[in-house]
């Protein structure tokens, strides 16, 4: 005899198989949501289907805020739950306890795949990486308008190095992301830059993946300009980032790449001026020893030309900052000059009388012109120490003799001077004939 | 040697590239080489103008910031702004 029940008891019947068969327990269903509700009780009521079937489903709020992405229509997708019977209607429907977006695993496929062959091929070799340029007259930057990658660049830069920024703006994710990118970089690299940055933010695996895309490895590959890649976050590896000659973690660290820090540019310029400083005052100090040899050739009148001619080299020096400079160097001038004829308290007279002259002016001119002057007098005073030092009349006064011969010249050798003949000896403060009575010559 | 001897550089004209290269191997020629007053204050004096001139790049060059973009009519290239 046939059983006879009540729809209640029929459909809690059917309930109770479905719990106690294990295939239809803890189960993946592969699908596409459609009808995606989400009531205001936090529950989520939508339709899972493939090409020929379809399921009603539901998603509790407590699984909900389980997983980190918002389901919504055509999305495809892998839930796990159970079958359930909601005996009301009579009705069955999948419970899912969780969700994760499909195609993922395929995304992770093609990856490992195309970067297995683009190495293989060498694209990602080392030493295919070239240098970046150290001072960039324009940086190209491939990406979004709007992002946060943009900004970080051009406030990076500004902060570090004047070089102009040409940005051509591409769409970073979707569909036509990667033509997008790869038609910046071919432009950029037609319109001649000299360093091109290419990236967009953090985002999902798929967010990135024009990153990942044949075309755009390859327009990094081929781009004549060096390229720094800055794909999403630190912890994202794309295959750009290992074709780009250099990978950044982030926006930042790609316009850090780009261009050096200009106080460490300053600082290395500050250290060109204490080295040619140092390196001019080795010359002179050389220049000096040399007079300072009784060998030196110290004839007054060819000294005296050659500090007439430093002297216009230190016009010329100066003729770029004021004329005030200029009266005080042709005050060293003129010094020289009386220097010649040895009116020795003149001198100092003169000397002082234009040292004063110049602090008057310097007194005058306005403060910055002053900090320029200060500068310059610096400069010149150095020159004007090593003139002195050029000055015969300072081997002089160290206890050297000038010796001139019969004709008035310098002497430098005893060849040419016979025994019997007339020199003319000059010291520090006076003069002497001398006849010569012995000769000896040194030979080496 | 004499080739050296009539360089004047045209240092308005030098890329700050240019200018900081050729203002270290002065640099360099000046610690190193043996030279007479007249030569050194020579390189001296381009040092300082090079030096200054990368200065100038640095300090007071305004960079330009632009967009480019293919069009029907060819390349445009405009000013870039970010928006707010």
């Amino acid at each position: 005899m046939s059983e006879r029940l009540t729809v209640t008891e029929l459909n809690t019947r059917v309930k109770e198989l479905f719990s106690a068969t294990p295939g239809l327990n803890g189960i993946w269903v592969i699908g596409e949501i459609s009808n995606f509700k989400m009531y205001t009780s936090g529950h989520c009521y939508f339709t899972i289907k493939d090409s020929s079937s379809e399921i009603r489903a539901v998603m509790f709020k407590s699984a909900r805020s389980r997983i980190d992405f918002d389901p919504k229509d055509s999305m495809k997708i892998e839930a796990y739950g159970h079958l359930d019977m909601y005996v009301e209607r009579g009705s069955y429907q999948f419970i899912v306890e969780s969700m994760k977006k499909s195609g993922i695993g395929d995304l992770f496929l093609k990856y490992e795949e195309l970067k297995k062959k683009l190495e293989a091929e060498g694209l990602f070799k080392q030493e295919r990486k070239r240098p970046l340029p150290q001072y960039p007259k324009t940086i190209g930057v491939v990406t979004s308008p709007t992002g946060a990658v943009i900004h970080d660049i051009l406030t990076t830069t500004k902060r570090l190095y004047p070089a102009d920024i040409l940005l051509a703006p591409a769409q970073v994710q979707g569909e036509g992301a990667a033509q997008s990118i790869v038609n910046g970089i071919r432009l950029l690299n037609s319109v001649g830059v000299d360093v091109i940055i290419v990236g967009r933010g953090g985002g999902s695996l798929e967010d990135l993946w024009a990153f990942n895309e044949e075309p755009v490895v390859r327009a990094i590959v081929a781009s004549e300009v060096p390229v720094i890649s800055s794909v999403g976050h630190e912890t994202d590896f794309t295959l750009a980032d290992f074709a780009a000659d250099m990978r950044a973690p982030t926006p930042t660290a790609a316009a850090q790449f780009a261009v050096r820090d200009k106080a460490e540019i300053f600082r290395q310029l500050d250290d060109f001026r204490i080295r040619s400083n140092k390196a001019l005052s080795a010359v002179t100090d050389r220049m000096r020893a040399r007079f300072n040899t009784a060998e030196a050739k110290l004839s007054p009148k060819r000294a005296l030309e050659r500090l007439e001619y430093l002297g216009m080299r230190i016009d010329e020096l100066s003729l770029k900052m004021v004329s005030a400079v200029n009266s005080k160097v042709s005050g060293m001038r003129s010094r020289f000059a009386a220097a010649e004829k040895r009116p020795e308290l003149a001198l100092k007279a003169s000397i002082s009388r234009r040292r004063s002259e110049s602090a008057s002016l310097f007194t005058r001119v306005d403060p910055g012109m002053k900090a320029i002057l200060t500068k310059q007098e610096h400069r010149e005073s150095n020159l004007s120490a090593r003139l002195d030092a050029l000055n015969p009349y300072s081997v002089l006064d160290r206890g050297y003799s000038f010796v001139a011969g019969p004709d008035g010249r310098a002497v430098t050798s005893v060849r040419g001077l016979a025994v019997g003949s007339q020199i003319t000896v000059r010291m520090r403060d006076g003069r002497i004939q001398a006849d010569i009575t012995d000769k000896e010559e040194y030979h080496e | 040697m004499s080739e050296e001897k009539q360089t004047k550089i045209d240092v308005e004209n030098m890329t700050f590239e240019e200018s900081i290269t050729r203002l270290e191997e002065l640099v360099k020629k000046l610690e190193q080489e043996n030279l007479d007053l007249d030569e050194s204050l020579r390189i001296y004096e381009d040092a300082v103008a090079l030096r200054e001139h990368c200065r100038k790049i640095l300090d007071e060059s305004e960079r330009k910031v632009q967009s480019i973009m293919e069009t029907a009519n060819g390349l445009k290239k405009e000013d870039f702004r970010e928006l707010e």
